[in-house]
């Protein structure tokens, strides 16, 4: 998402990619008008009233699953250091069977037990602790107060690059748009508009990736142009060390787990027996949605080396200089409403996540629960959109810096907690809380201090890697002292969806 | 039932997660000491990325056990694609660290790739997808969710709601006396 919002998209407002743009907005409006009419409680708003079938879920995960950074940023990666920028998305392979096999089933059970509606609320209830359950959506807030500027700013330049609004405008539009259908119809016009976004990004997706091969005469006379010139970026681990990939591996796999936008979505599911074949849909969809990342990026770096693209100002070009010069225009409109699809969709699943920690967990947390939740949701909708609409209009070091560690953020703070806890009753309440508070202060200490230059990491570490390594050992090693209160803390519902 | 189930029912329930919990906490304090590795003044040492390379799969495994093991039967068949994965996944990465560098204009490709990038790629990122969703998928119902416990789990929330509901009756008549 960083490099999306570095990658100052080009001018892309030819007539076929307005009218496209025009038309997706245009069904985004008639499925929020739709939504909204349906919308009528708490439940509805914050997790669709549990009533989405499968289809329809695993779609929408794989849309809030990728950013604009799959479509932009993660081929620029590509380009500029091979195949080590593969150990992004490789996890995909692993990682939706694993949620579903950790956390999927806990969550959806405790669902149904206990009404909840969000992610704390299952904190809360596994460690029968409101502590427990405000510290975790006090991290989930922060993280996604990042999220949301990032998302806002990228929404900006996307819209600004199909329609030449400018970025100010591009950002307003593109926030009021989602603001628009999040207020309106919540999470079930998000799910929706999730549905349309990810087909359109999975098709957008494999017509570029089979337009690359066909273009470039297939994946073998791609490769065999780049191993002529620079034969490292095809190495395993590209341009980047071993640790440096493997990080990046470990990251992106484990910390999966603790990413609210699609743990969320297991609430929402209507019938739990129907998980049977979610991962497998997902994962499938996953990998058409990611075949953009990899034909791309390896696709341009050969063009460029056997001159049938000029050399590219900066990697981030590598999606837009392709759709722009060799790919016919109705492809290039679809990638490029599939990009503001990706921003819309992420940025619709905080706005409404951030909206039920602030008038369902914090109120529940502070022993004030408040009454009218959806009205409050609504209300509270509004102002996070707007905060991060004034927020990504500053500047985009600043915002660039707040996107910076959200993955990591909620990795770190949710990953043993939630998805460990959830299966080990040997886990205590002690342990949760001092592993999110770790979590928490390990990734805002050493993001900032890398930011402020106070603080170099060696090569291949990053912060959310050291925070997640952190919070696990902190989780471990506190429940085990305190291993006596682990049986009495767990209600006797939440122990028997722990056992099933 | 066996003598030692007969005898300690508790401990024989719980072996399966209690060894997932050791692997989870040994790997994890691996991928740790690899992290730690890294900041040493010299390079870092070239058992660190090979910690990294064991310890992050058998974490992955570890964590999926925890959340598939089921009371006494543990994982049943799901040990086979849980070991598939992890060998996998310890083999692909192992063979990009130990293989020799070779890349180059006449290197011989694997569908389309060279033979240790082809391996990170075909073997660490697309093997997994055949086999665990499929694994899921054909143990569900076994390993995973039954009707019946869904059914136990909807009674419980009934009965949850039934009781706030009473709760809720009682207080507003203890208001109204009171």
């Amino acid at each position: 998402m960083t490099a999306l919002l570095q990658a100052a998209l080009p001018n892309a407002a030819r007539p076929a990619v307005v009218i496209v743009g025009i038309l997706y907005f245009a069904v985004i409006v008639g499925i929020s008008v739709w939504a909204a009419r349906k919308t009528r409680t708490a439940a509805d708003f914050f997790v669709a009233g549990k009533g989405i079938g499968l289809v329809a879920l695993t779609v929408a995960s794989v849309s809030v699953s990728v950013s604009g950074f799959a479509f932009i940023g993660g081929p620029g990666f590509i380009y500029a250091v091979g195949l080590g920028a593969m150990y992004i998305v490789l996890p995909a392979a692993v990682t939706n069977v694993m949620g579903a096999w950790v956390l999927a089933k806990r969550m959806r059970l405790l669902g149904e037990v206990r009404a909840l509606i969000t992610i704390p609320d299952a904190i809360g209830a596994r460690y029968r602790s409101r502590l427990a359950q405000g510290i975790s959506a006090a991290a989930i807030l922060v993280g996604i107060v990042g999220y949301m500027a990032t998302n806002a700013l990228a929404m900006g330049v996307v819209i600004n690059s199909i329609f030449g609004v400018g970025l100010g405008w591009g950002i307003w539009i593109g926030m009021g748009v989602t603001l628009a259908y999040s207020a309106s119809g919540g999470i079930l016009a998000g799910i929706y508009n999730d549905v349309f976004q990810g087909t359109l990004m999975a098709v957008a997706s494999v017509l570029v990736f089979l337009f690359v091969l066909d273009f470039g005469g297939g994946l073998g006379a791609i490769s065999r142009t780049i191993l002529a010139h620079d034969p490292a970026l095809l190495g395993p681990w590209g341009k980047i060390t071993p640790l440096a990939a493997l990080s990046f591996f470990f990251v992106f796999s484990m910390g999966s787990l603790g990413q609210p936008q699609a743990v969320h979505k297991y609430y929402m599911l209507r019938d739990p027996l129907q998980l049977k074949w979610y991962p497998l849909l997902k994962t499938l969809g996953l990998v058409l949605v990611l075949l953009l990342y990899f034909g791309v990026g390896l696709g341009v770096k050969a063009f460029v080396l056997n001159g049938r693209l000029p050399e590219l100002a900066s990697p981030d070009q590598a999606t837009p200089a392709l759709l722009l010069n060799v790919t016919p225009l109705i492809l290039a409109a679809l990638v490029f409403s599939g990009v503001a699809a990706a921003t819309m969709s992420a940025a619709n699943s905080f706005i409404n996540i951030g909206a039920a920690i602030v008038t369902h967990d914090l109120p529940i947390a502070l022993g004030r629960p408040v009454k009218n939740e959806l009205g409050w949701g609504r209300g509270v909708t509004i102002l996070i959109a707007v905060a991060a609409a004034i927020t990504a209009q500053q500047s985009g070091t600043m915002v660039a810096f707040l996107g910076i560690f959200g993955w990591g953020l909620f990795a770190s703070t949710l990953v043993p907690a939630l998805a460990v806890g959830l299966n080990w009753q040997g886990a205590t309440r002690a342990g949760a809380i001092a592993s999110i508070a770790t979590g928490l202060i390990v990734t805002l200490a050493l993001e900032t201090a890398a930011y402020l230059k106070v603080f170099t990491f060696p090569a291949g570490v990053t912060a959310s890697a050291v925070a997640m390594v952190s919070s696990f050992l902190v989780f471990f090693i506190v429940s085990w002292l305190t291993r006596r209160n682990a049986l009495i803390e767990i209600d006797p519902d939440v122990r028997l969806v722990m056992e099933v | 039932m066996t003598r030692s189930e007969t005898a300690d029912p508790a401990r024989n329930r719980d072996t399966t997660r209690r060894a997932a919990l050791i692997a989870l906490f040994v790997a994890i304090t691996a991928i740790a000491a690899a992290y730690g590795a890294a900041f040493s003044k010299s390079d870092t040492p070239s058992w660190a990325p090979w910690l990294l390379a064991v310890g992050i799969p058998v974490a992955l495994g570890a964590i999926m056990i925890l959340g598939a093991a089921r009371g006494r039967e543990g994982i049943g068949s799901l040990k086979v694609p849980f070991a598939f994965v992890v060998v996998v996944l310890i083999i692909g990465f192992g063979a990009a660290l130990a293989l020799p560098a070779t890349e180059g204009p006449l290197s011989k490709l694997w569908l389309g790739l060279p033979a240790r990038a082809a391996i990170v790629i075909y073997g660490v990122g697309l093997l997994p997808i055949i086999v665990l969703p499929v694994a899921y998928a054909l143990t569900f119902e076994t390993q995973t969710l039954t009707a019946e416990d869904l059914e136990r789990i909807r009674i419980l929330g009934r009965e949850r709601e039934s009781q706030s509901h009473d709760n809720g009756a009682q207080a507003g008549l203890d208001k109204v006396r009171g």
